[in-house]
């Protein structure tokens, strides 16, 4: 972490970079998005009175595009993540929470936090454990509803990016056996992310309430403070320079 | 090119035409004996080049194409199945074109529609094997139980397995085609649990398979399959389920009348609701037109007078893979898909937010926890 400044008994730096916590909400708010407008595309609960026999409104049609929208803002943000993890330099912090990902002891330590039993070991990379296989999964379940959903547009949109992907989106629906069942796994996978969004604002808020050193903040403003018990202030300005 | 590609065609209708045909009568005596003009015959010609996304102007190569059809016989064999594609082939107010040609003359072998029974019909089909051996066109109607050697299905006083017939058939065929979702895909017989161990016919078999599934497909379709391979010398391009692109290229949903009340959002909400009255979208009552490749909206059934969607009941999705097991419930949309569960009814949404509550409760006695006795600092 590059330190910037110290705060009375506490040394701040930028635990998230703007890009990163511009990728985090795009992601947050294409992912309810998405799910409000999959949840009415799978069975359109919503219709208004129709005064001409003729469609002329297109309600299901601007709802589906917006889904699409959302759906390609949702992939950007997917991607860049994807890249931060595993090339960019300020991606170090997270990589490193590969080695204490496969720490049997670490993850016992780390249940036995949740369970109000030990104290919060003290982890090499930023992500404990269990947090790191939590968002490892969510990546699976993100790809997997990003590769079902490039398959489901390719049939809608033909020409273009439909076009482009479309040998890639038959092979897909060749591997699930066909399009219903792309549909059915889309749908899967949404309410994989949903369980997965639904703990990870808990575990914010927990962590929030009970780790009092503004972690939480992080996410907004990109800044972490740790607290610096021997240390004195000068101490603290000297590692600023560092 | 397109100049190219009508000589290859006449190149090979020329090459057919020196083989001898098989039936009494040319194709041609016997359109005028039921009464069809020249015209009618052009007509037909011309809608069939369409179907197969042939210019009109190749309509006279189309007509040359069926008239020298008789050169190349067509044996239907039928394994696990209910004859429903033989019905959609023939079923019709009156003997049409395609009828004629390929049910009247063409047919060397086909066991409901065939005079022949018992020993007479066996010998007469060993007799079109042999006498057509390398040249006929095998057309597979029904799955291929394959479980217990494949003793679930025997045909014939020898109580030869279908599995075996038709390895020894297929050793023999031009060109193999699958009609219908059964000798495709399996069908009704490998729906869950399967106990025959059904599959289509392309799983045991190592020659390439053209399907033409549909429960049943359009006579259309079956028609067109053939003649395309009369007319090319080849089998047609396929898409990923080895399904004719002309005919299964895009979706039910793609082409559909009712797609613009699709789009608009407006549905049929229940069967006779003022929705149904007015034509809305079928998707609400189960319509699978969406997942489905195929030509329905396009061509019909019946000679092109009417189809599902159009009658007023959704799509059942009937020539995708696995359609019994994949489509169900059919009059409801996808998404209330059963999956296996203690009560046999839960539905994606249903599992999710179960999952979701014992989530929920979880969190909630966890938080009330660590509120009265703090984590570890």
């Amino acid at each position: 972490m590059k330190f910037l400044k110290v705060v009375g008994k506490y040394i701040g730096g930028i635990e998230f970079s703007a890009g990163y916590r511009w990728q985090h909400w795009i992601r947050a708010i294409s992912i309810f998005a998405l799910i409000a407008t999959g949840f009415y595309i799978a069975n359109p609960f919503i219709t208004y009175q129709n005064t001409a026999v003729e469609p002329t409104r297109f309600l299901h049609a601007e709802i589906r595009e917006w889904h699409i929208i959302f759906g390609f803002a949702m992939i950007a943000a997917v991607l860049y993540k994807t890249f931060y993890f595993f090339f960019f330099k300020e991606g170090k912090y997270e990589r490193e929470s590969i080695k204490d990902a496969f720490n049997v002891k670490l993850m016992i330590e780390q249940v036995g936090y949740y369970l109000l039993i030990n104290k919060h070991p003290h982890t090499k990379g930023i992500y404990n454990p269990l947090q790191f296989w939590a968002y490892t999964m969510l990546y699976v379940f993100f790809y997997g509803i990003i590769i079902t959903g490039i398959a489901l547009y390719a049939e809608v949109y033909h020409e273009g990016l439909g076009a482009f992907f479309y040998p890639f989106a038959k092979s897909i629906e060749s591997f699930f056996g066909g399009l219903a069942y792309v549909r059915l796994w889309h749908h899967i996978f949404m309410w994989a992310i949903i369980i997965v969004v639904f703990v990870h604002i808990y575990m914010a808020v927990y962590n929030a309430v009970f780790g009092k050193n503004g972690g939480m903040d992080a996410i907004f403003s990109g800044m972490k403070w740790e607290k610096f018990e021997d240390a004195t202030k000068e101490e603290a300005q000297k590692l600023l320079h560092h | 090119m397109k100049e190219a590609l009508m000589n290859t065609m006449r190149k090979r209708i020329e090459e057919l035409r020196a083989l001898p045909g098989v039936g009494e009568k040319s194709i041609k005596e016997v359109l005028e004996e039921n009464g069809f003009t020249r015209r009618d015959f052009l007509k037909w010609s011309a809608a069939l080049a369409m179907t197969l996304g042939l210019p009109a102007s190749f309509a006279p190569v189309v007509a040359e194409a069926a008239e020298v059809s008789d050169r190349l016989p067509v044996v239907w064999l039928h394994l696990a199945e209910c004859t429903g594609c033989s019905e959609s082939l023939i079923r019709s107010d009156a003997p049409t074109i395609d009828d004629l040609i390929f049910n009247y003359i063409n047919l060397q072998y086909h066991d409901t529609l065939m005079a022949a029974a018992g020993w007479q019909a066996e010998e007469n089909y060993e007799e079109a094997l042999k006498k057509f051996a390398g040249r006929f066109i095998l057309c597979v109607e029904g799955g291929v139980p394959t479980k217990d050697g494949g003793e679930y299905l025997t045909i014939g006083a020898h109580a030869e397995t279908g599995l075996e017939k038709l390895k020894r058939s297929a050793d023999k065929a031009a060109a193999i085609i699958a009609v219908g979702t059964c000798s495709s895909f399996g069908g009704v017989q490998a729906a869950y649990p399967n106990p025959t161990g059904t599959v289509g016919i392309s799983k045991v078999l190592n020659k390439p398979v053209i399907n033409v599934p549909g429960c049943p497909p359009s006579a259309k379709n079956i028609v067109g399959t053939i003649v395309y391979y009369i007319l090319f010398g080849a089998l047609p391009a396929v898409d990923n389920f080895n399904r004719p692109k002309f005919a299964y290229g895009l979706r039910i949903h793609d082409l559909c009348e009712r797609r613009g009340h699709f789009d608009a959002g407006e549905f049929v909400e229940q069967f006779g609701d003022t929705g149904a009255e007015n034509g809305f979208c079928l998707y609400k009552v189960g319509c699978k037109g969406p997942y489905t490749f195929n030509n329905c909206s396009r061509e019909r059934f019946n000679q092109h007078t009417s189809w599902p969607v159009q009658a007023g009941h959704g799509c059942i999705g009937c020539s995708e893979p696995d359609f019994w097991d994949a489509m169900a419930p059919y009059e409801e949309p996808l998404a209330n898909h059963k999956f296996m569960s203690v009560n046999a009814d839960a539905v994606a949404d249903k599992v999710g937010l179960t999952l979701l509550t014992v989530a929920g409760v979880a969190i909630a006695a966890h938080a009330a926890l660590s509120a009265i006795k703090n984590p570890k600092e």
